[in-house]
């Protein structure tokens, strides 16, 4: 048995060997390899395309308080101290005032046709009962020209704002609450899912090149098929594990040059098990969800003939992954639910589940348990996938049945 | 025995292809599986290889009644040739020496070796893609002996080669049998099959027909006999047997069970006298016409 088994090993090896270099030592591998700087490229472009459109439109944005001269300073200075508070992002349109003329009511309505500016909102009428006509985006303006209107109601009525000189003390937040376990528990199914949705696909046309140039038949009488498929499984898995230790190396080396502030949220990341353990379960965690998904599309895709057939699957495959990730980020935000339990069990969604397990439990052994359960499954798949192959494609593969004369 | 076949049955959709088909090959020996196509030859070897199952029947390859549990020491060239067109030549011999268990170093010094003796030393760096039909067609053979394996199974091996690679093939066969390994191939060639193997079985539709040597082959027929009479007439057919028949200024007929003296006997007595006289024993090809059927036979042409 020791000895079949060894076999079995060496000739897997093989093959994975085989998928591996002739995957990765090909150019076609570079375009693969620097996909994600396409991507990103292609990102920042159609970022900065729609920032434009929307500073466009934020330069002519603005709202509108229509008070007597005598209000006009105060509420330039409110409006000062409280946009302070705001990210930029968030800060509301540039407040400008208006002196009254005639009924506020229409004076209001009409300054939302100004050819100079895009009045979101104004105000209007004496600061302790204002009125607030506003376009209903602006609704957050809305609210935050009442706001203007008390702060200077309030300075009026207390007279000299007394000044406070604050002491601000940073400190981390306690790691182990709920809150940041969720996050690290949606950071860890989101991972694991982008990852294998970027890599667990490619396995579906594997088997076309052996069944194009008739190799499998040679594969087929040298080795079990059933080594076959997990060699170039693994053949792949490798790829990918090129391909993220790649990206990894240059994203921790980008990560080096983030800011104090950007660091400090990056450890705010508190997961259950302990950052180590959960960085090593993430590992396995992706490892087994890519083999998982990779076995049950390495035995899809080696039904198919033509590579038509090979495109069509692709749909139902990505399917099949966005719906597990679907899964577990519910069950991640349920920690203990029968959803949560059901998703773990469940053998495709299982990874993602008991990766996001990770960052809100800490015990450590249901993932021995489910690293046990996951790696039968994928070898229940590899069987199961073998098989079929063997009855339906190599029963008449090399040596098509002829029709008798 | 290298291989053993008892009764293999094989069925695809509800057609029998392989209809209880026994087999003994010898070791050492060069075994030819003849049959017309469609005869079920690849089939066989097929489950013999353990490539399918059949669905009824046993086989041992090499004593084991796994085929897999031999699967180091066999080589294999399917009927349909299949190489990775991206690989080198000899990394495409070293990646089938790999999966029969050669270590990779020595996988690759065999396939040097065996490229230079084959005369395609200068392709070992060349992409299979870029090699001819013929010169891939040698690189998979050379693919399948790699690992000097003890039992060789060739699928139809001389198809699709030239003349001058026919030759090379028959004489890597020969000096795989010499080296003591066991060679079963199939054809429909009988030329071939008459020049190499020591034994053979003929199918047809799914049956075996015939096992024996080439010679017991060919004794399933009876020899032809050519004479010529000194003196020709139609008086000659007398002395004839029943089935002679004219050729030209001569006559043709099958030798008779009891040997040819009683007829020259006759003959003399009656005065034609024997001008010429031959005596030429059937090829392969006449006896695999009968033993098959002039149909099958014309369909293996």
């Amino acid at each position: 048995m020791s000895g079949r088994f060894a076999r079995g090993l060496r000739q897997t090896l093989t093959v994975a060997r085989r998928d591996f270099t002739a995957t990765v030592f090909t150019p076609i591998f570079l375009l693969f390899l620097f996909a994600p700087v396409m991507m990103l490229g292609f990102s920042a472009i159609g970022g900065l395309g729609a920032a434009s459109v929307a500073d466009s439109g934020r330069d002519r944005a603005a709202i509108v308080a229509i008070v007597p001269d005598a209000l006009a300073r105060p509420m330039a200075e409110a409006d000062t101290r409280l946009r302070t508070v705001f990210p930029r992002d968030a800060a509301p349109p540039p407040l400008a005032t208006v002196r009254p003329v005639g009924e506020p009511g229409a004076q209001a309505t009409r300054l939302f046709g100004a050819k100079d500016m895009d009045v979101g909102a104004v105000l209007f009428g004496p600061l302790e009962r204002p009125h607030v006509l506003y376009a209903r985006r602006f609704t957050r303006s809305a609210d935050y020209l009442a706001l203007l209107a008390a702060e200077v109601l309030a300075d009026q009525r207390l007279g000299a704002r007394p000044r406070v000189d604050a002491v601000k003390i940073a400190t981390d937040p306690p790691r182990t609450s709920q809150g940041s376990r969720n996050q690290a528990a949606f950071v860890a199914v989101f991972g694991v899912f982008f990852l294998t949705l970027f890599l667990s696909g490619q396995v579906i046309g594997t088997m076309a090149e052996e069944r194009n140039t008739k190799v499998i038949e040679v594969l087929a009488a040298a080795v079990p098929l059933e080594c076959v498929f997990l060699g170039k499984l693994l053949g792949m898995f490798g790829v990918a594990v090129l391909f993220v230790c790649f990206w990894g190396a240059v994203i921790s080396q980008v990560a080096a040059l983030l800011p104090p502030g950007a660091a400090a949220a990056i450890g705010q990341f508190a997961p259950a098990v302990g950052s180590g353990w959960f960085a090593l379960l993430f590992a396995a965690y992706f490892a087994t969800a890519y083999l998982l998904l990779g076995s049950v599309f390495l035995g899809i895709g080696a039904q198919a003939s033509t590579m038509r057939e090979i495109q069509l699957l692709s749909l139902p495959v990505t399917i099949v992954q966005v719906g597990m990730f679907a899964l577990s980020s519910a069950a991640a935000a349920r920690p203990g639910s029968w959803l949560a339990t059901a998703t773990e069990v469940f053998p495709l969604s299982s990874p993602y589940a008991m990766a996001g397990r990770a960052a809100n439990a800490p015990a450590l052994w249901p993932h021995a348990i489910a690293l046990g359960w996951q790696a039968l499954w994928v070898a229940v798949f590899i069987t199961v996938g073998a098989r079929a192959f063997r009855r339906g494609v190599l029963q008449s593969g090399s040596a098509r049945p002829r029709r008798s004369r | 025995m290298a291989v053993t076949a008892g009764g293999l049955v094989k069925r695809f959709g509800g057609r029998t292809v392989v209809d209880g088909i026994d087999m003994a090959v010898p070791r050492g020996t060069i075994y030819g599986v003849l049959g017309p196509n469609g005869a079920g030859k690849t089939t066989t070897l097929r489950m013999l290889l353990g490539i399918i199952e059949p669905d009824a029947g046993e086989r041992t390859l090499l004593g084991q009644a796994h085929p897999r549990d031999a699967g180091d020491r066999v080589g294999y060239l399917p009927e349909e040739r299949g190489l990775y067109p991206a690989m080198k030549a000899r990394e495409a011999i070293a990646f089938m020496g790999a999966l029969r268990g050669l270590d990779w170093r020595t996988a690759r010094a065999r396939a040097g070796e065996l490229l230079e003796a084959a005369g395609l030393g200068h392709a070992a760096q060349t992409k299979i893609r870029k090699l001819s039909k013929g010169m891939a067609q040698l690189v998979q053979l050379l693919g399948s002996v790699v690992h000097r394996p003890d039992l060789l199974v060739l699928d139809e091996p001389f198809s699709g080669l030239d003349p001058v690679n026919q030759e090379k093939l028959e004489a890597l066969i020969l000096a795989e049998r010499d080296r003591g390994a066991t060679v079963l191939f199939s054809t429909h060639i009988m030329a071939h099959a008459e020049r190499v193997c020591d034994r053979l079985a003929i199918i047809a539709n799914g049956k075996r027909r015939f096992e024996g040597t080439v010679d017991e082959a060919r004794a399933t027929l009876p020899a032809r006999v050519h004479y010529r009479p000194q003196r020709p007439g139609p008086a000659v057919a007398t002395a004839l047997p029943a089935d002679a028949v004219a050729d030209g200024d001569g006559w043709r007929f099958a030798l008779p069970p009891e040997g040819i003296e009683p007829v020259l006997v006759r003959l003399i007595g009656a005065g034609h006298g024997i001008a010429g006289l031959s005596i030429e024993r059937p090829g392969l090809h006449e006896a695999f016409v009968r033993i098959v059927g002039q149909q099958a036979a014309e369909a293996a042409a």
